[in-house]
């Protein structure tokens, strides 16, 4: 969809004019959505149903129009989001995050490594002074370090991966229970115009910082380009989800492909029995 | 000058370079490093026959591999085994304790302390009013075995410990409690 003006303003550097006169533009050419009649989504068969908790029900919104219209609801599986959320799991999976990756590259001189201390500063005997081998030995000013930060110094280890998979149940939880998570059937916008998707954030009440979770890691054009240009809109596949990322963002959008994907994959492995023996090859520890 | 020469036939090769000379006839080193430096496949009738099996007969190999994920149990029936199947409705009590994924009860027997001295029973996967329950517990074992019995309650992991060996109590009572 292609926005044109209509008439030449009077002055080309005239910025404000030329938003006004676009923006009136995209208001009128943005093609009408015609729904079929409501509810579209109706619901959806739960993997592992649970026996006693009850399953969490949301409604399904759009991205068509800036105003919000529901489509439907859904039910979330409870043990995904509505399990009771671990704060100590949750913060260890944000230090794990910022840690695995963190190198240090403080670095202090040893006392091998202290310019010059080769010599004997005075012989053993008869001086009447201390006994010295080396006058960077680390007792002497500009001696050498001991125990000092040597560079470069990784922090990487690896979460448990129980513990990693219980972080985002937390995390999950967390945000439906907030009020923080919402769920579309799609990424699909109208207009790749920034501004569309800040007024849609703007009266929906959305935090200031959106997270939007698809299925596919190939996303719409649309959404693209216009979350190009904020920093606190972004785009994530499903594979990418982690804890100090929701946990950074205000507002979890989850499609209902990633809604799937992400019940489907953390019930699975809540589930499975083979889990030792898949896991094997990944221990750190062991060959 | 030969080594030089035999090296230089080697690297060549790696590099996958055609060049019909006396080099090439001479075969000093393989390395089967990529699809070209390979011996190409030659007729069928070079290799041995084989033929195929019906696909129908996957499900013999199917059903020897073990499921990934635990089948549901079936609803009548015994089983020789003491296992007794999770109940249809939950009890009318403040707290509930879920089976594991395997319908097991979650009682576990945990060695602690150095060199393993100190049996420990854990209570698992609980929900609700978890201080009711190690009350009940509490006093249930104390009434069984007539000695004092230690406990903690974790409320954020949400599971409970006594000291000592008293799993196979713990169970039976959570069983009759209908969990």
């Amino acid at each position: 969809m292609v926005c044109y003006l209509l008439t030449k303003p009077t002055n080309p550097l005239n910025k404000k004019q030329n938003k006004k006169i676009f923006w009136l533009l995209v208001e009128e050419q943005l093609p009408t959505t015609i729904r079929p009649p409501l509810p579209i989504i109706h619901s959806r068969k739960l993997a592992f149903p649970p026996k006693f908790k009850a399953p969490r029900q949301v409604w399904v919104s759009n991205m068509d129009t800036v105003e919000e219209e529901k489509l439907g609801l859904i039910d979330l599986h409870p043990e995904v989001f509505a399990e009771r959320p671990r704060v100590d799991i949750i913060h260890e999976n944000v230090r794990w995050q910022q840690l695995y990756r963190h190198v240090s590259y403080a670095n202090t001189k040893m006392r091998y490594e202290v310019r010059g201390g080769g010599k004997k500063p005075r012989q053993q005997k008869g001086s009447g002074r201390s006994r010295h081998g080396s006058i960077r030995s680390p007792i002497w000013r500009g001696g050498g370090i001991v125990h000092g930060p040597r560079s470069p110094t990784p922090y990487f280890y690896m979460l448990g991966f129980n513990t990693r998979l219980n972080g985002l149940r937390s995390t999950l939880s967390a945000k439906l229970a907030q009020d923080d998570l919402h769920i579309v059937d799609s990424l699909d916008i109208p207009t790749d115009d920034p501004s569309y998707l800040e007024k849609l954030v703007e009266e929906r009440g959305w935090g200031p910082a959106v997270l939007f979770v698809d299925d596919n890691d190939i996303m719409p054009l649309n959404i693209t380009a216009a979350s190009d240009s904020y920093g606190h809109y972004n785009l994530m596949p499903v594979y990418g989800l982690n804890v100090y990322s929701m946990l950074k963002h205000h507002t979890l959008v989850l499609t209902l492909a990633a809604v799937e994907r992400l019940e489907e994959r953390l019930l699975f492995h809540l589930n499975r029995n083979d889990a030792a023996s898949a896991g094997q090859k990944y221990r750190l520890d062991s060959v | 000058m030969a080594s030089v020469a035999a090296r230089s036939f080697v690297f060549r090769q790696q590099m996958n370079t055609r060049r019909f000379d006396f080099a090439s006839c001479l075969k000093i080193k393989s390395f089967y490093s990529s699809y070209s430096a390979n011996p190409k496949e030659k007729s069928p009738e070079n290799y041995t026959q084989y033929h195929e099996v019906s696909s129908d007969n996957w499900k013999f190999v199917e059903r020897l591999k073990p499921p990934t994920v635990v089948p549901s149990f079936p609803k009548n029936g015994s089983c020789f085994s003491d296992w007794t199947p999770p109940p249809d409705t939950p009890p009318n009590l403040p707290y509930f304790v879920k089976r594991t994924k395997n319908f097991m009860v979650p009682v576990y027997l945990n060695f602690e302390a150095v060199r393993n001295q100190r049996k420990i029973t854990m209570v698992k996967h609980i929900e609700g009013d978890i201080w009711a329950l190690e009350k009940a517990i509490k006093s249930h074992l104390e009434e069984v075995t007539k000695r004092q019995v230690v406990s903690q309650v974790h409320e954020v992991a949400m599971y409970i410990k006594f000291r000592g060996d008293y799993v196979l109590h713990v169970k039976k009572w959570l069983l009759n409690a209908g969990f």
